[in-house]
C-alpha cells in the first residue's frame, strides 16, 4: 500500500493534530491539514512539528480550510477524519469524503467509541469497504496504540494491508476491535476509572478522591492514578465514554459504567479537569509561584489540599518495589486485610477479570487486552498482573476469594482459562513514585 | 592459553527511566542480574554452588556512580541481591564509557588463567538522576576535567564537534557537506536500527536524514560545534549483563554451540584531545590508537576485516562511527563515507554496524555499553537476536571507547 498523501480532517483538535504528525513523520506523507478556521490550522502546524520533535516534517503539512476539503480528498490516498466526536458531525464529512475521495483511496475515523458501521454507511455503497476505525491514542507518539475496527462492509484485503501500513510504516501497535462502545483500550479502562470514581463518592467520608488515587497509585502497575488520568483526559470526555458504554452495552459490570451525580455535577459546571483550570483535582498558583495542589471534597462541595493519606500496605509496597522486590510487595498487598489494602486488591483482580471478559466480546485475542492497555494506557497490562500476582498466590482461588459478587454473575473459570505469560514485562510499570 | 566462552546474558529496557520508576541501583542490579543469569542458563543455586569451589567471580563496570548516585564501592552491592554473592569475589572496574569492556577483560582474564570457571560481568549506569547539563558536567570527568570539563557547558559534545573539524582538517579531500551528510546517515542507520531492537531507547521516535542533515533549527540545535542534536547517543538508564565460563565448564554443564572470545584489543591513547590530535600527525588515521587496538584484536584473533560479518561500535556521537569505519578496516582512513554511501554498513549491507541501534539507536548509559556491546555480538553468532539478526553472522567485532577516544577496546567474538 502506498500512502504519499494524507488529508487529516479536524486537525486543530488534540488528536488531530498529533496524528498528522504521525502521518508526516513516520508516513513520510504530504498531509493536508483541514480545520474550520484557517487561522487556527496555521497556528496548530508548529504544535504538529513539536509533536514528533522534528522541523524536518513541516514541509509535508499543508494548512487548508473545509471549503478545500473535497479537493484535498480527492488528492488523497488516505483521509483521516477526527472531528468531534459526534455522529451528526461525523456523518455529514463522511457523505462529503465519500462523494470526493478516489475508488482507491482508504478512509478512516478516529472515532472513539461511535458505531463505524454507521459512519460506514454514510459512504456511497462502492466505498464502504474502503472505511475503518482507526482510533489512537493521546499522545501517539508515545503511545503506540491503534485500534483497528473494520465493519461488515469492509474489505478483508485491504484491511490486512492498512494493518500493515499502520504497524510498519507508522509504527503503530495495531489491535484489531469489533465495532463495539468505545472499543477494547477505554472499555477497560474506564471501568477501572468510573469505578474508581464511585468508589471516591462512597469512600467520601475517608476522604473521596485524593484517597481512592492514594490507594490506587503508580505502585499498582501504572504511571498516573485512575482519577488523576480522568481529570487528564477531561470529566466531559470521561463522561461521554462511559455513558455511550452504559447506555449501549450490558454486561455484568454495567452498573459500574454509571457516572457519580458528584461527576456530573462538576461536567454541567464546567469543571471539567486540568484543561478547564480545575475538576477532580485543581492546582492553584500563587503570584511568587508557589502552587497548591487542591481536590474536590465530595462532601462539602468545596476545593481542599491533597492529604498525604500514609497506608502502611502501600508504604511498605513502594519501598520493595524501590528496591525490587516485587514479590515482597505483592505479598504485603494479598496479605494485609486493612480496608485499603483490601479495595486496592479488589480492584487488580476485577481489572483482570474485566479485561478477559471484554477482550472475548470487543477482540478477537486474549493477548488484544495485553496490547490495549500496555500501549495505550501505560498499565501494566492484565495478563503481566495476573503473572505479577501468580508470583504470590493462586490467582483464581484469589479471584473466588476476594470477588465472590463477580463470581456469582460470570464463569470466572472460563475466562481465567485463557490466560497466558504476558510479552510485557510487569516490572516495569509498578514504580514507588519519583525518587527524590 | 584457556578459551574464554560466552555464556549468554541480558540488558535491560534502554528506554527505562529508573528515576521516574523510583527505583535505584539496588532493584536494577537486581533485574538485570535475575535477566542475565536466566540469559546465561544459571541459577542463583548454581552461583551459590560454584562460589563453594572458589569458582565464580563478579566484574562491576561502572564510570561514575559516586556523582549520579552518591555511591561508590560498586563491586560490593551484588551481595544486596541476593544471598548467594555473599562470599563472591567481586570488585568494580573504570575507564569512563568503556568501564565493562574493562570488567569484560578482567573477566576473561581470570578464565584464561584457569583461575575461574565463571566470570560474570555486569555493566550499569543510572544518569537520569539529574538534570542532562548536571549529567553533562559529570561526564566531563571522562576526559582531563581542569582542562577540558570544568565549567564548561556539555564539555562531550564539543569534544567530539572539534573531533569532526579536525576530521575535515586531516583529510583535505574530503568534501565538508559530504562528511557532514555521511554523519546524518549514520544516525539515520541507527535510530532505524533501533526500531527492530525491543530493548531499545529510542524505539518509538522519529528520525529521518532530512531532520538530521537539518542542523541548528529547535528540534535539532547544535550542541557541540558543527554537530546536532540527531548526532549524539541519548543519556539513559541500563544495565548489561554477560556471563563468560571455562571450557572444563561448559563441557560439565553441556553446552554446544557456544560462541568464544577470539581476539581483543585495547590501547590507550593521550587523554588529551588536543594531544590526540598532534599525535596522530603522522598517521594516517585520525585516531591511530583506535586503529591499532583493532589491528591487535585482528592478530590476536588472527583474522582481518573480510572475517567480520557484523560490528558494534561505539557511536557515541556520530563522528566516532565515522573514525570507526576506517578504525575497522572497512575503508581506507579518510575515505569513511563510502562504506555509508554505498549501504556497506546498513542493516542490509555487507558489513552491518550497530544493528542494535547502537549508542545513538539503543541508548548509552554509559557503564553499561561495553557489557551491551558484548552481548549484542553474543546475539548475532548465536542467531538469538530476533527481529534485529544479521543473517548468518558468524563473526562479530565491538568498538568501546572511553573519553574522547582515550581508551579503546575492541573484542572479536565468534562460534569455534
Amino acid at each position: 500500500m502506498k500512502i504519499s498523501t494524507v488529508t487529516v480532517i479536524g486537525v486543530t483538535g488534540t488528536m488531530g493534530a498529533n496524528i498528522a504528525g504521525i502521518f508526516a513523520s513516520f508516513g513520510d506523507a504530504k498531509v493536508y491539514c483541514i480545520g474550520r478556521d484557517i487561522n487556527k490550522v496555521n497556528k496548530t502546524i508548529p504544535r504538529i512539528v513539536k509533536s514528533v520533535k522534528a522541523d524536518a516534517i513541516a514541509k509535508n503539512l499543508i494548512p487548508a480550510d473545509f471549503d478545500s476539503l473535497e479537493a484535498c480528498v480527492a488528492d488523497s490516498d488516505l483521509i483521516f477524519e477526527s472531528s468531534k466526536e459526534d455522529i451528526k458531525v461525523k456523518t455529514e464529512i463522511a457523505t462529503r469524503v465519500g462523494k470526493a475521495m478516489k475508488p482507491t483511496a482508504i478512509s478512516g475515523t478516529g472515532s472513539s467509541g461511535l458505531s463505524i458501521t454507521t459512519i460506514a454507511e454514510s459512504y456511497p455503497e462502492e466505498l464502504r469497504s474502503r472505511f475503518f476505525g482507526i482510533h489512537m491514542f493521546n499522545p501517539p507518539y508515545t503511545l503506540p496504540l491503534c485500534e483497528m475496527t473494520p465493519t461488515k462492509y469492509s474489505d478483508v484485503e485491504l484491511k490486512e494491508e492498512l494493518r500493515k501500513y499502520l504497524s510498519k510504516k507508522l509504527l503503530r501497535t495495531v489491535v484489531e476491535v469489533k465495532d463495539s462502545p468505545a472499543f477494547l483500550g477505554n472499555r477497560i479502562g474506564f471501568q477501572f476509572i468510573n469505578e474508581a470514581l464511585q468508589y471516591a463518592e462512597k469512600y467520601k467520608d475517608n476522604g473521596g478522591i485524593d484517597y481512592i488515587d492514594a490507594l490506587l497509585g503508580s505502585f499498582t502497575g501504572r504511571t498516573m492514578a485512575p482519577l488523576t488520568t480522568s481529570d487528564f483526559v477531561g470529566l466531559d470526555v470521561h463522561k461521554a465514554i462511559v455513558d455511550n458504554i452504559y447506555d449501549n452495552t450490558h454486561d455484568y459490570a454495567h452498573e459500574t459504567f454509571v457516572l457519580p451525580s458528584f461527576a456530573s455535577q462538576l461536567v454541567s459546571e464546567g469543571k471539567l479537569g486540568r484543561k478547564s483550570g480545575g475538576g477532580l483535582y485543581q492546582r492553584i498558583k500563587y503570584e511568587n509561584g508557589l502552587t497548591r495542589q487542591t481536590v474536590y471534597d465530595i462532601n462539602t462541595g468545596f476545593y481542599r489540599d491533597v492529604i498525604p493519606y500514609v497506608f502502611p500496605f502501600a508504604d511498605k509496597m513502594k519501598k520493595n518495589i524501590q528496591e525490587g522486590d516485587y514479590q515482597k510487595a505483592f505479598e504485603r498487598l494479598v496479605n494485609n486485610y486493612s480496608q485499603e489494602a483490601q479495595i486496592c486488591l479488589s480492584f487488580l483482580l476485577k481489572y483482570i477479570v474485566y479485561s478477559l471478559y471484554a477482550t472475548e466480546e470487543v477482540g478477537y485475542d486474549i493477548t488484544a487486552a495485553d496490547d490495549v492497555m500496555a500501549t495505550g494506557f501505560n498499565w501494566c497490562p492484565p495478563l503481566a498482573m495476573y503473572q505479577a500476582l501468580s508470583t504470590v498466590a493462586d490467582v483464581p482461588v484469589l479471584i473466588k476469594e476476594r470477588l465472590p459478587e463477580i463470581c456469582m454473575k460470570i464463569d470466572v473459570d472460563h475466562y481465567l482459562a485463557d490466560a497466558k505469560p504476558s510479552k510485557y514485562d510487569y516490572r516495569i510499570y509498578f514504580k514507588s513514585g519519583r525518587k527524590n | 592459553m584457556s578459551k574464554v566462552y560466552i555464556l549468554g546474558g541480558a540488558q535491560t529496557d534502554f528506554e527505562r527511566n529508573w528515576t521516574k520508576e523510583g527505583k535505584g541501583m539496588v532493584a536494577l542490579l537486581k533485574e538485570a542480574m535475575a535477566d542475565g543469569l536466566a540469559g546465561a542458563g544459571l541459577t542463583f543455586d548454581d552461583v551459590r554452588e560454584l562460589n563453594a569451589g572458589n569458582r565464580v567471580a563478579c566484574f562491576v563496570g561502572n564510570f561514575i556512580a559516586e556523582k549520579y548516585t552518591d555511591q561508590g564501592h560498586l563491586g560490593a552491592f551484588l551481595t544486596e541481591v541476593d544471598k548467594a554473592f555473599y562470599g563472591v569475589p567481586s570488585a568494580r572496574y573504570e575507564a569512563a564509557c568503556a568501564s565493562s569492556s574493562v570488567a569484560v577483560d578482567a573477566a576473561a582474564t581470570k578464565i584464561r588463567a584457569d583461575e575461574y570457571d565463571v566470570a560474570i560481568v555486569v555493566g550499569w549506569e543510572l544518569m537520569k538522576t539529574v538534570e542532562s547539563r548536571v549529567g553533562g558536567d559529570y561526564l566531563g570527568r571522562a576526559a582531563y576535567y581542569d582542562k577540558e570539563g570544568r565549567g564548561i557547558d556539555l564539555p562531550f559534545p564539543k569534544l567530539f564537534g572539534k573531533l569532526a573539524d579536525e576530521t575535515l582538517k586531516k583529510y583535505p579531500d574530503l568534501d565538508e557537506k559530504r562528511y557532514m551528510d555521511a554523519l546524518a546517515k549514520i544516525s539515520v542507520i541507527n535510530y532505524g536500527n533501533a526500531k527492530r531492537n525491543p530493548l531499545a531507547q529510542t524505539r518509538k521516535w522519529f528520525m529521518s536524514f532530512e531532520q538530521a542533515s537539518t542542523r541548528g533549527t529547535e528540534t535539532n540545535p547544535l550542541v557541540g560545534g558543527r554537530l546536532g542534536v540527531s548526532d549524539c547517543s541519548q543519556v539513559t538508564d541500563g544495565a548489561a549483563v554477560v556471563v563468560l565460563c571455562s571450557e572444563a565448564y561448559l563441557k560439565e554443564r553441556g553446552y554446544e554451540n557456544k560462541p568464544i572470545i577470539k581476539g581483543y584489543g585495547h590501547r590507550t591513547a593521550p587523554i588529551l584531545f588536543d594531544k590526540k590530535m598532534s599525535d596522530n600527525a603522522d598517521s594516517e588515521y585520525i585516531l591511530p590508537w583506535t586503529r591499532q587496538a583493532c589491528l591487535d584484536a585482528y592478530r590476536r584473533a588472527g583474522m582481518d576485516v573480510s572475517d567480520i560479518d557484523v560490528f558494534e561500535t561505539h557511536d557515541c556521537f556520530t563522528s566516532s562511527e565515522y573514525a570507526a569505519i576506517g578504525a575497522f578496516g572497512l575503508t581506507e582512513p579518510g575515505k569513511e563515507y563510502e562504506a555509508v554511501e554505498d549501504g556497506t554498513i546498513a542493516f542490509d549491507g555487507s558489513k552491518p554496524i550497530n544493528p542494535s541501534g547502537g549508542l545513538i539507536g539503543c541508548g548509552h548509559p554509559v557503564g553499561a555499553s561495553g557489557a551491551r556491546m558484548l552481548l549484542d555480538l553474543y546475539k548475532q553468532v548465536t542467531g538469538t537476536a530476533g527481529e534485529y539478526q544479521v543473517s548468518g553472522a558468524k563473526n562479530a567485532m565491538m568498538l568501546n571507547i572511553g573519553g574522547s577516544a582515550t581508551t579503546n577496546y575492541v573484542f572479536i567474538v565468534g562460534v569455534e
